[in-house]
């Protein structure tokens, strides 16, 4: 088990290099590179662009760019000001000490943006990911057990409807149904709330929290319920037609044990691993349901840089959200592995 | 693995989500910034909960400092919380805010240099205004922000920085503002929609202008203080105790919200979740008009023209004198583009009637000019054509160059028509029907929609205008206040069709138009007329714009509201601490 | 967007698979191609699906015979409701919605086509050569596998798109559809590599193989005759499935004005520019919307029968790929 740890994290190690490269040679494709979109405004000073690149380092061949990008330039000796003097040490940390750079829009440093609105996107996907699991394992297991029943029938085309609808759509059909048509019979006012986290001014702060929750959240849900409820079927029914299971009922025991304990416990191995790769999207967001219902998450800014060419911010999110992809790989090979000792030793 | 595990692992996840539920619930402001002045406490248990709107934006404003980014959402909180030397109000008047009078010729204020072509500004300020930690507003606070901003490394342009050779104090509450040449504009030199008074002892200018920290928690001198921003959702602004025109502001509480999506935002409003919508639109205004409890304030003036800009370089090029746009170099062509676009259908179909044609740029108050209006008229827009040389001779629907000026023998009239996005659905519709209606003429128009931030990027990053990368752009644009100067400099002079130093991007050059603008920069209001009314004749004749209709300017807003106008010169919370709720 | 699981399913070692009966991985026969109809043809489900997705490329085909042009505006007939004359009604321009909804079909349909065929040929060249290869190229392409599936593809999608319409080349104007669809592609392949390679993991350990190479079969032949027909079953569930995720993908790209740019209709574009009115006029909204939820249910049931019909006792496609 050392042995396929140790292994599986050099892979991981030379995942994220070459994935930090891939991005930063991206990046820099586009004609004038990171500067593109720092002339936001319609006031440039003449000259300035040369100035820019100087301090920016522009100048310097991209392998120099890519090795300060990752470990800053505060141990080298720059051009600070741009005017073509190298006259001091740089600032810049590197993305390994956590400097990402600072935002064309704000001037902030990314890190601070991104965490300021990373609390709202985790807030969110967690609670859609564990409503969606909530229903969607009771469903699927329910459905495999009363296999072509009604129920079943009604589900299965459910899971298929579901993963068809485009969230983007969804989102805005269900604010014209909850906030636009239908209205709460005992204050005359719109029965949800159109978006946003909370309401300023409300009193009920859980009350107030789960009013504003209940259209993102369904949102987001459906599809994951759709997935996730078709794969524990199939999960369950894989195990449930298994010849241990026969010997465990031959040998008399509990229909509902047998069902319960052993298919049970084995049909979620793999769905435990496919939700270990479902957490990056607990961080990354989803951009439209984010836009739809003023959410001031992760998804939101992540669009908002891209139309702004914030390209210090675009590249800082899809770091982190690739290395957690790739953390959350790892985390799900290891598990699979420990929870089945078959894989170990192949 | 045994099922203790399992169901262990199954336990803390559920734990962890209702952790996650409950943390929430109790962290509000964990996570905002909070600012550092004085914060009004209300201890009188009995007074009234305390008055609030809520205005609605589409974006959340990268910081209070406009002069920067320039999106508008910028200035709209910046004028809630700061003040500068003067403002301007929706007729083009200009009013004193930090400034005790306004300098002029008459009250000795203005002196002018006839001789060596120069002026002197001396302007006196107000004594009675304080920043919220109580410190007065002085003339060294103007002339810090006029050293942040002129520092070549981390400053800023402004209007009339190259005019300005210095700016010195004379005493607590006096300056002088030393230009080195005659500028009209210099009333609105400090203040206006983009520009106020930034406090020296709490900003840090090694920070620079362009990043300082204080443009994102600033210290107040107007009638809100922020409270609270949480980033991407809202603004708190509570009232300012020591506002000079205490006991203004009538409102305790504004929020400022960040609704991306503009039918929920019309929504919002309908339901009474919302008093303002910042720059609502056309398709907004035509909805809402009918709303019981919603108004529109339309502002007097118009500002923003629609226009297609003429690239009379060729595709990727500068110089138009060198290369030539094998098309649009030829002014009759431009003509007959303006006799093929029906713009009073644009207008009654997409803007919902609420546009107005505008064909000069000097259409407004006090410079407005008599120039006739060019009329709809595609056959003369044919004729024009087949006489500069274009027909379509192989049937295709195209025309063909067979005698033209500016291009070779047998070159088609095929032209991309670019515009931006951000503007949203009515302006892509506009330049779906004006491809058609050149395409009726004979011209074949590829349409193409970009992002701002990729039009107007400076040449260095690939900006399309300043790079030139274009045949016909159609955007909207105006100049706000009542002087035109800076802005007809920066789109026609000769000067400004160097890439990065101006907007004048269909790089067009006139030499009488050049010497009639230097003429401008007088302060004989008389002769500036005159001077304006000739240029807006070669402007006609020449089309290297083409002005088709001003787009509206209006706010909605809530019927429990009074007070509120919307205008063209500035953002809607110009006059906030005169708003009242009924 | 797509649960990211919905691409990454564990798949099956070939000892796993090895216990379970191989009555599927018969060398290639000219019944089988009859016998996979038979199985398919139970589903009620798939059955509906391939008759409304083949109603639909009809509809889309035939689109240039309606008696409306889909660019040109009508300012007498803005905004209508869906009648006789106009079953979706018309836009803001005064365009026949159906119209616009079919041609709007047909570039998204065209640039599924195009991810498909794209990301099979990346997808099953990699996943060939890494199944047929040994230890140091396979765990090499694998990684690289790996790598490209722990992007965030939507977000990656994006900022490619974002650089592009920055970059000043003709190619990429001139031919929005087949930028979209490479780039698409490019980010999709990964699901085939690692499909085609568990396949070649699998076959390639049975028994009629090695007797295959023992009886002096070269490496081509084998793996023409003898892999790639049992590979093709899952291979084209998988396709379906891509083509489902392509749509999916290209309408979320196109809503936020990062994919196919109006006025060339797609059925993103068309809820993207219907969001000023859709409480207003609602039927610019639904219908995109509706086309959209069809083509992807439909895809999606056919997917499911051609996988049982491929393979009834679920040896190829075991534990995850539902």
């Amino acid at each position: 088990m050392g042995q396929y740890v140790v292994r599986r994290l050099l892979q991981t190690l030379g995942m994220l290099l070459l994935l930090s490269i891939l991005l930063f040679a991206l990046v820099n494709l586009a004609p004038g590179g990171p500067l593109a979109g720092y002339g936001q405004s319609r006031h440039i000073l003449p000259d300035r662009a040369e100035i820019l690149k100087r301090q920016f380092g522009l100048d310097k061949p991209l392998t120099v760019q890519y090795l300060i990008w990752l470990v800053g330039n505060d141990w080298m000796r720059v051009d600070a000001n741009g005017d073509g003097i190298i006259d001091g040490y740089g600032t810049r940390r590197g993305i390994l000490r956590g400097d990402f750079g600072f935002s064309f829009r704000t001037r902030q440093p990314v890190l601070v943006e991104i965490r300021q609105r990373l609390w709202n996107t985790i807030y969110l996907m967690s609670v859609t990911l564990l409503v969606a699991l909530g229903i969607a394992i009771p469903i699927g297991i329910i459905s495999a057990a009363r296999q072509y029943s009604l129920f079943d029938i009604v589900v299965t085309t459910f899971s298929f409807a579901g993963q068809a609808v485009p969230d983007f759509w969804l989102g805005l059909i269900l604010i014209l149904i909850f906030y636009g048509w239908l209205i709460n019979p005992f204050t005359g006012e719109p029965l949800l709330p159109s978006g946003g986290m909370y309401s300023l001014e409300s009193q009920l702060v859980v009350l107030d929290r789960i009013k504003h929750l209940i259209l993102p959240v369904t949102t987001g849900a459906l599809g994951w319920i759709a997935w996730y409820s078709r794969f524990m079927r199939s999960s369950m029914l894989d195990v449930i037609h298994q010849d241990y299971l026969r010997t465990a009922r031959a040998k008399g025991a509990n229909q509902r044990i047998v069902l319960f304990h052993h298919a049970l416990r084995n049909a979620l191995i793999p769905l435990v691993t496919l939700f270990a790769l479902d957490l990056p999207y607990i961080f990354g967001g989803s951009v439209f349901i984010e836009t739809i219902f003023a959410w001031p998450g992760m998804g939101r800014l992540y669009y908002q840089a891209a139309t702004q060419r914030d390209y210090p911010l675009l590249i800082a999110i899809l770091i982190i959200g690739a290395g957690l992809m790739i953390l959350s790989n790892l985390l799900a090979d290891l598990l699979y592995a420990y929870l089945d000792p078959r894989i170990r030793y192949s | 693995m045994s099922r203790k595990t399992l169901l262990r692992g199954l336990i803390m996840v559920c734990l962890l989500g209702i952790l996650v539920f409950t943390l929430t619930s109790c962290q509000t402001a964990e996570k905002t910034e909070q600012t550092q002045s004085p914060q009004p406490v209300i201890t009188d248990t009995k007074a009234p909960s305390p008055s609030s709107i809520t205005i609605l934006i589409a974006e959340d404003p990268p910081s209070f400092n406009a002069m920067i980014s320039d999106t508008g959402y910028d200035a709209l909180v910046m004028e809630l919380a700061m003040l500068g030397l003067t403002d301007i109000d929706p007729q083009g008047n200009i009013i004193p805010e930090l400034a005790a009078e306004l300098p002029s010729q008459e009250n000795g204020g203005v002196i002018l240099d006839e001789e060596n072509g120069t002026m002197s500004v001396t302007w006196k300020m107000r004594n009675d205004v304080h920043w919220a930690d109580g410190k007065p507003v002085t003339a060294d606070d103007v002339i810090f922000t006029w050293n942040a901003i002129k520092n070549p490394d981390t400053g800023s342009w402004i209007p009339g920085i190259e005019s300005i050779d210095s700016v010195d104090k004379v005493d607590d509450y006096s300056f002088t503002v030393q230009y080195n040449t005659i500028y009209p504009g210099y009333l609105m030199q400090f203040g206006g929609e983009q520009l106020v008074i930034w406090p020296a002892h709490y900003c840090n200018a090694d920070q620079g202008f362009a990043a300082w920290d204080c443009g994102r928690k600033p210290l107040s001198d107007g009638p809100y203080i922020l409270e609270d921003w949480e980033a991407g959702d809202h603004m708190t602004f509570v009232r300012n105790p020591t506002y000079y025109q205490a006991p203004k502001p009538n409102i305790d509480q504004v929020i400022v919200r960040t609704v991306p999506d503009a039918s929920v935002r019309k929504t919002m409003i309908i339901k009474g979740d919302a008093d303002v919508i910042m720059w609502t639109t056309e398709p907004i205004v035509h909805d809402l008009e009918n709303e019981a409890n919603v108004k529109i304030s339309f502002s007097p003036q118009n500002r923003w023209v629609m226009r297609l800009f003429f690239n009379t370089a060729a595709k990727g090029t500068v110089d138009s004198a060198a290369t030539p746009h094998p098309i649009l170099s030829d002014v009759r062509v431009r003509q007959a583009i303006r006799l093929a676009i029906d713009v009073d259908t644009i207008s009654k179909n997409i803007w919902f009637g609420y546009s107005k044609p505008v064909w000069t740029e000097f259409f407004r108050y006090p410079y407005a000019c008599d120039i006739p209006r060019t009329l709809y008229d595609p056959q003369a827009a044919t004729k024009l054509l087949e006489e500069a040389g274009w027909t379509d001779q192989n049937g295709d629907g195209v025309r063909e160059c067979h005698g033209c000026k500016s291009a070779e023998e047998g070159y088609p009239m095929e032209m991309e028509l670019i515009t931006y996005s951000e503007y949203g659905e009515p302006l892509v519709l506009t330049q779906q029907l004006i491809g058609e209606m050149l395409g009726k003429v004979g011209m074949k128009l590829t349409l193409t929609v970009v992002e701002g931030s990729v039009l107007w990027a400076d040449s260095a990053s690939g900006g399309i205008e300043q790079t030139g990368n274009f045949d016909i752009d159609l955007y909207d644009d105006g100049y706000g206040g009542v002087d035109p100067t800076d802005f007809i400099w920066s789109y026609y002079s000769a000067d400004a069709a160097t890439p990065d130093y101006g907007w004048n991007v269909g790089r067009w050059m006139n030499e009488d138009f050049n010497s009639l603008l230097n003429e401008a920069y007088t302060l004989d209001e008389a002769h500036r007329k005159e001077v304006f009314c000739q240029m807006a004749k070669i402007l006609d004749q020449e089309v290297p714009m083409l002005l088709m209709f001003s787009t509206i300017n209006a706010e909605a807003y809530s019927a429990r509201l009074e007070g509120v106008q919307s205008t063209v010169n500035d953002l809607v919370t110009w006059n906030v601490a005169d708003w009242k709720i009924k | 967007m797509c649960s990211a699981s919905m691409n990454q399913t564990p798949i099956p070692t070939p000892q796993e698979a090895l216990r379970s009966s191989p009555v599927a991985l018969l060398p290639s026969n000219p019944g089988r191609a009859a016998m996979i109809w038979r199985r398919f043809r139970k589903h009620p489900g798939a059955i509906a699906g391939l008759l409304v997705l083949c109603l639909l490329i009809l509809a889309v085909v035939l689109v240039d015979f309606s008696p409306y042009d889909g660019n040109a505006s009508n300012m007498n007939e803005l905004l209508l409701p869906p009648s006789w004359q106009h079953p979706m009604g018309t836009d803001a321009l005064g365009r026949d919605l159906l119209t616009r909804v079919l041609l709007g079909g047909r570039v998204s349909l065209t640039v599924g086509l195009i991810v498909v065929v794209i990301s099979l040929g990346i997808g099953v060249s990699v996943g060939a050569l890494a199944g047929f290869s040994s230890g140091r190229v396979d765990g090499f392409l694998m990684r690289i596998t790996d790598m490209f599936l722990s992007l965030p593809s939507f977000m990656v999608l994006i900022l490619i798109s974002a650089i592009l319409r920055e970059v000043e080349a003709p190619f990429f104007e001139k031919n929005n559809i087949l930028t979209i669809g490479l780039v698409i592609g490019l980010l999709g392949w990964m699901t085939f590599a690692r499909l085609v390679r568990a396949v070649f993991l699998i076959l390639r350990e049975m028994d009629y193989i090695t007797a295959s190479r023992c009886l002096g079969a070269s490496g081509l032949t084998i793996v023409t005759s003898h892999i790639l027909p049992n590979a093709i079953g899952p291979i084209i569930v998988e396709s379906t499935l891509e083509l489902g995720y392509a749509i999916i993908e290209e309408s979320g790209l196109s809503f936020l004005g990062f994919g196919i740019q109006p006025p060339t209709p797609s059925w993103g574009n068309l809820l993207s520019s219907a969001q000023d009115h859709f409480i207003a006029y609602p039927w610019l909204a639904i219908f995109p919307g509706l086309m959209i939820f069809l083509t992807i249910i439909s895809v999606n049931y056919i997917g499911d029968g051609l996988r049982d019909a491929f393979d009834p006792y679920k040896v190829l496609t075991k534990v995850g790929n539902v």
